[in-house]
């Protein structure tokens, strides 16, 4: 029984923050990786053909960047509109 | 009838919708797998796809459908009187609001979380997309040029609450620099925010804001309304529009629920009459009652909340019908609400004033003031058209930077962009009239959720998938929002035309140029509604000619040319 009023207000409050809150905190992660996306994009452009002469220091900071890099491609060479800002 | 009874309705409708009709329509057509990897898992980017619990996902898209739309449509539409309204709420929701949002997200989750843009690029034509984006374009006017006039028509008429709609402003700047900058606990600066807004909203009965003038009274708001969205518009997101928003959220919920008490413990009788005529104020029932009535019975808006931020996020693909379907009607419940409101009362008094009207009754049944509904009833109206204001105006902005951008450089720059987004908006509103200026925006809307439909119908046939549940749907539709868009546009050129208003009365020059600015955006949109069901319809027959099993798009592209 408590087990089950604890996921009726677990429920209640994922809802409610859902409503009130979720945006702003998808919005304040969205800013944070389109700023790593940024980042991977000037160190490590040369990977989608632009042409940046990668440098010493590129190198020294891939490691830390290759579990992003699939994903990074792939939002960067995703086609968009500017319907894609909603999201 | 007894209003108890109108919010039993709507809860029977809401399980037969969800329970029944929604999990038949899913296994039957749609056909959702929990062990299908969702985009949001296959491509969690950490900034367009993230996994969220459904229960989160359903506030969020609840809080992202339900605007002012909701709530205002049930109001204006009250002059048919409130049978039409409520039927066109429950039936709408029951056999088209959800199917659109629902098919909207699977759609976009089978297809990688595209938007329709790139959905109707792939499914149908090149050309779609660009017409697509152009609607969708002209459609955000509507909502910009609709809201700022709602928000206007509320303020000028209630000089006792724009004090405190002034003061939320303010208290949303102070609430995002505390919560950023102060890193003051959240609970707190939520408790301080509210306080100014209460505090002010309280003394905005002694410190009533107007101008003498009626006219320069409205235009003043107008202004405001729009100045309002240019910093929503062109400051950082969590500066203004963030928290402004956030305190808005609280606004509204703590008058839902006085709202809802109020129905329960007073559970008064619907006195506005059931039904009045045909033809209310020079409208017809048909169409211009189901274009008047959107977001509570179907919208456009859903179909793209639910095809770009919601599809994207969907952690299992058994939770889109719960998230965007139980949204959708608990939106419908919401409609219901609005519509009890301004049905209990018998106060003769127009449309802006009777929601405030039916609020203080509702109030009343609790122990509140009159007053206190009646100042607060407004005050939920205004909120909850500013908050969707100036995202919109905010999206219209980088709209024009995408469609424009590379013609004309100079719309590049944000303040530029927001501009050209609120000229539009203002001429549109000072020289239109309201009720023209809403129906186009209904049948906009309206129109967005019969292409969303048809998108639905051709994905659903080219997957070889039964097409009745959205191809009927979507016939009805179209057909009423064009008959809407041509109705409202040939009357409101004609009475640019002639120069005569509908009860004869000469119309300003202003007013002249308005209307032909109106009638000339509803043809824009007819004649693109036009092109698109072409190609919707051309599309549609080929992917059904086409009788592979593997049916993939290039196939149908060749067929198509």
């Amino acid at each position: 029984m408590n087990e089950k009023k604890r996921g009726f207000f677990k429920t209640i409050k994922e809802f409610v923050y859902g409503m009130a809150a979720h945006d702003t905190a998808r919005f304040a992660l969205k800013t944070r990786g389109s700023m790593e996306h940024l980042f991977i994009l000037i160190t490590m452009g040369d990977m989608l053909g632009i042409p940046i002469l990668p440098p010493y220091y590129s190198l020294r900071i891939l490691p830390y960047c290759v579990p992003q890099i699939s994903t990074w491609k792939r939002r960067m060479l995703r086609e968009k509109d500017f319907t894609d800002t909603l999201a | 009838m007894n209003s108890v009874f109108v919010i039993v309705l709507g809860i029977i409708v809401y399980y037969l919708g969800l329970q029944l009709y929604a999990k038949y329509y899913d296994r039957k057509v749609i056909q959702t797998d929990p062990k299908r990897a969702t985009p949001a898992r296959l491509y969690a980017d950490g900034v367009d796809f993230m996994p969220t619990s459904k229960n989160i996902l359903f506030g969020y898209q609840f809080k992202s459908i339900a605007g002012a739309a909701p709530v205002l449509g049930p109001i204006i539409a009250i002059k048919w009187g409130w049978l039409p309204g409520l039927l066109w709420i429950l039936l709408g929701t029951f056999f088209i609001g959800w199917i659109q949002d629902y098919t909207s997200a699977v759609i976009s989750m089978r297809n990688d979380g595209k938007t329709f843009g790139g959905i109707s690029y792939t499914l149908i034509s090149p050309r779609t997309r660009i017409i697509l984006l152009s609607f969708i374009y002209f459609y955000l006017l509507l909502i910009a040029a609709a809201f700022s006039n709602v928000v206007a028509t509320f303020m000028a008429n209630n000089p006792n609450i724009p004090f405190s709609i002034i003061f939320l402003a303010i208290a949303g700047v102070a609430v995002g620099f505390l919560i950023y900058h102060g890193r003051i606990n959240l609970a707190i600066v939520t408790i301080i925010g509210l306080l100014i807004f209460y505090v002010t909203l309280f003394l905005g009965n002694d410190l009533p804001l107007a101008l003498a003038n009626p006219s320069a009274n409205k235009i003043l708001w107008l202004i405001f309304a729009l100045v309002f969205s240019f910093l929503g518009s062109v400051l950082p997101i969590w500066v203004f529009v963030q928290p402004v928003n956030y305190l808005g959220f609280y606004i509204i919920l703590f008058g839902m629920i006085g709202a809802i008490l109020g129905i329960i413990v007073g559970h008064p009788n619907l006195k506005a009459p059931a039904f009045t005529s045909f033809n209310a104020e020079g409208l017809p029932l048909w169409p211009i009652l189901f274009v008047t009535i959107a977001c509570g019975a179907i919208s456009g808006w859903h179909s793209n909340v639910s095809s770009t931020g919601t599809s994207r996020q969907l952690e299992k693909d058994t939770d889109a019908r719960v998230v965007t379907a139980g949204a959708m009607f608990l939106e419908m419940i919401l409609a219901l609400i609005a519509l009890i409101i301004v049905s209990v009362t018998t106060a003769k008094a127009p449309w802006h004033a009777l929601f405030g009207q039916g609020m203080g009754e509702i109030f009343s049944y609790i122990g509140l003031p009159r007053g206190w509904g009646n100042a607060y009833g407004p005050v939920m109206i205004v909120v909850l058209a500013i908050t969707i204001l100036h995202l919109v105006i905010r999206f219209m902005r980088i709209a024009t930077n995408e469609l424009l951008g590379k013609k004309i450089p100079a719309l590049r720059n944000p303040i530029l962009g927001t501009g050209v987004a609120l000229i539009l908006s203002f001429f549109l509103v000072y020289t239109g009239t309201f009720n023209y200026i809403w129906v186009l925006f209904g049948s906009a809307n309206q129109l967005m959720a019969s292409l969303a439909l048809l998108i639905a119908s051709i994905w659903l046939v080219s997957q070889k998938k039964p097409t009745r549940f959205t191809f009927y749907p979507m016939i009805f539709m179209y057909l009423t929002t064009m008959s809407a868009l041509i109705y409202t546009s040939i009357s409101v050129l004609r009475q640019a035309i002639t120069g005569l208003d509908l009860t004869g009365k000469q119309l300003t020059t202003s007013s002249i140029i308005g209307n032909y600015f109106a009638g000339g955006i509803g043809l824009i949109l007819f004649v693109a509604a036009i092109i698109l069901a072409y190609d919707g319809m051309k599309a549609f027959l080929k992917y059904k000619k086409v009788t592979s099993e593997q049916v993939t798009s290039t196939q149908v592209k060749e067929s198509y040319k």
